[in-house]
């Protein structure tokens, strides 16, 4: 192959990649083209050749910062926004679907929205906890801690959670902004004497209808991670769990009698740690769930 | 997952095209609302950014009509194929009952299917499935740019660099101009349903 054969070539392949909007590749080529070209000193039109490749690079590089400066999720038309609710909420109960509408809400990067879902959410008091933290995932990915930081004083002036859920948010709120590399001043939690002592509370607690679980594992091929499970079933202070047939080995690890020292349960009313005991697991033999695990974990009562 | 309305004997199942960024998932979907036209019985959604690249996903609903007496209705969607957006990847992958993975076969893009490859597996084991086990088909995209004289990889690349351990089977397609998307189609619905049917013992 010639030169000119070769340098035809490769154009014709840059060219390509970048119509087809693979402009990193195409610009590779481009730059092969002027190793080639470069080497060539006695082709014809050396010089114009030269030009009209950097040109051609120049173009791609433009549309490559374009492309780089593009947000990376951009605010979505209510249309779309509804639409993401509507794709990608699972749950069978009103609230826990309206909770799931502003997380995929959220997901998505629809962050200002979510936040107006979420507040209102609050004030209806549908899962508080919960709404809260996600509403402090949001601030934190808008980047807006004095926001979050503000939002939390509010909470923390309005009496709306209670001491217990107040830390465990202030927290999470600190964890949050951290992550994100914000320091924040954070107002601390007052204790109120006229509280229900911890020990009292937490028995109350365990009989509350439990939706979800996070379990830090200490042992098992998982050990040192948490993993998050929604509760299928509750009796008293058991709780059902299902686990998908391809973690069987998690499902090993978890036999009955395995000691579980940390425990975080979601309520409606509240989220409080706890401790627990594997009391029972199985495999369910039949219907759509055939081959997962259910686990049972009994949580401690005080 | 799909949904099974035991009452009203209807089936919602979801297919996910996965791949690379620019190796033609939203071609192919463009191509089987143009060309199935009856089966899809509204718009097809796309929420793109500059230089018609996904952003969130494509999505296209279509309806196959009644199969063992229920009447089966199947969402399309395509993930963003650029790598900053696994999150949005993960989202579109919950609940997925099968998937297409559409390869480039641009020797250029040889690594961009592999990491592509890893990513949907490891977003599937996040979401409790396994590559091993969920319906799943391949599709080799542009082979026609290779008479254009342009490098694409050979089938036996892609296959060993693709296929090798998954063994699933394969189609050969130019999106562009609708080859092989139909087929494609077609075998990853005719998969997706096999394995459902198991799963939910839906008899007639």
């Amino acid at each position: 192959m010639t030169e000119k054969d070769l340098i035809k070539r490769l154009l014709k392949e840059a060219d390509l990649y970048r119509t087809q909007g693979l402009l990193s590749d195409s610009r590779s080529k481009y730059v092969q083209i002027l190793s080639v070209i470069g080497k060539s000193e006695t082709l014809a039109n050396h010089k114009q050749l030269i030009a009209g490749v950097k040109s051609k690079i120049r173009a791609v590089d433009k549309s490559l910062n374009e492309l780089r400066d593009t947000p990376e999720k951009p605010e979505l038309s209510e249309d779309l926004q509804d639409l993401i609710k509507k794709l990608f909420t699972f749950a069978q109960t009103k609230e826990a679907a309206a909770i799931e509408g502003a997380v995929a809400l959220a997901k998505f990067g629809q962050y200002d929205q979510a936040l107006k879902e979420f507040h209102k959410l609050l004030e209806k008091g549908v899962l508080p906890v919960v709404t809260a933290k996600n509403m402090i995932k949001c601030y934190a990915a808008l980047k807006t801690p004095d926001a979050a930081v503000a939002q939390f004083a509010k909470w923390r002036s309005r009496d709306f959670f209670s001491t217990e859920d107040l830390k465990y948010i202030r927290t999470f709120l600190k964890t949050s902004l951290e992550k994100e590399g914000f320091k924040a001043e954070i107002p601390e939690i007052e204790v109120k004497p006229s509280l229900p002592s911890k020990a009292k509370k937490k028995k109350e607690e365990v009989f509350l209808e439990i939706s979800a679980v996070t379990i830090h594992l200490q042992g098992g091929p998982q050990a040192g991670q948490t993993m998050d499970f929604d509760v299928h079933f509750q009796s008293a202070n058991t709780v059902t769990v299902l686990i998908p047939a391809v973690q069987k080995s998690l499902a090993d690890s978890l036999a009955p009698g395995t000691r579980l020292d940390d425990i975080q349960c979601y309520s409606p009313i509240t989220v409080f740690r706890s401790t627990g005991t594997v009391s029972g697991t199985a495999m369910i033999k039949q219907g759509p769930r055939r081959g997962d695990y259910t686990l049972d974990i009994t949580i401690d009562a005080d | 997952m799909a949904i099974f309305n035991a009452k009203d004997r209807i089936i919602e199942c979801k297919l996910v095209y996965y791949g690379p960024g620019r190796c033609g998932k939203t071609t192919n979907l463009e191509y089987v609302f143009k060309a199935f036209h009856k089966q899809t019985n509204s718009e097809m959604v796309s929420i793109n950014t500059m230089g018609d690249r996904t952003l969130f996903f494509d999505f296209l609903p279509m309806g196959l009509g009644k199969i063992r007496g229920c009447d089966v209705k199947v969402q399309l969607y395509t993930v963003p194929g650029q790598s900053r957006y696994r999150s949005t990847r993960k989202m579109v992958l919950k609940g997925v009952d099968g998937v297409v993975f559409v390869a480039d076969s641009l020797d250029v893009r040889r690594k961009a299917n592999l990491l592509s490859l890893k990513d949907l597996a490891d977003n599937l084991k996040e979401e409790g499935k396994s590559i091993f086990n969920i319906p799943l088909v391949m599709q080799y995209n542009k082979r026609d740019l290779e008479s254009q004289g342009i490098p694409v990889l050979p089938l036996e690349t892609l296959e060993q660099d693709l296929n090798s351990k998954l063994k699933v089977p394969y189609h050969l397609a130019s999106a562009l101009k609708g080859e092989g998307v139909g087929g494609t189609l077609k075998e990853a619905l005719l998969l997706t349903l096999r394995h459902l049917q198991k799963e939910l013992h839906w008899t007639r």
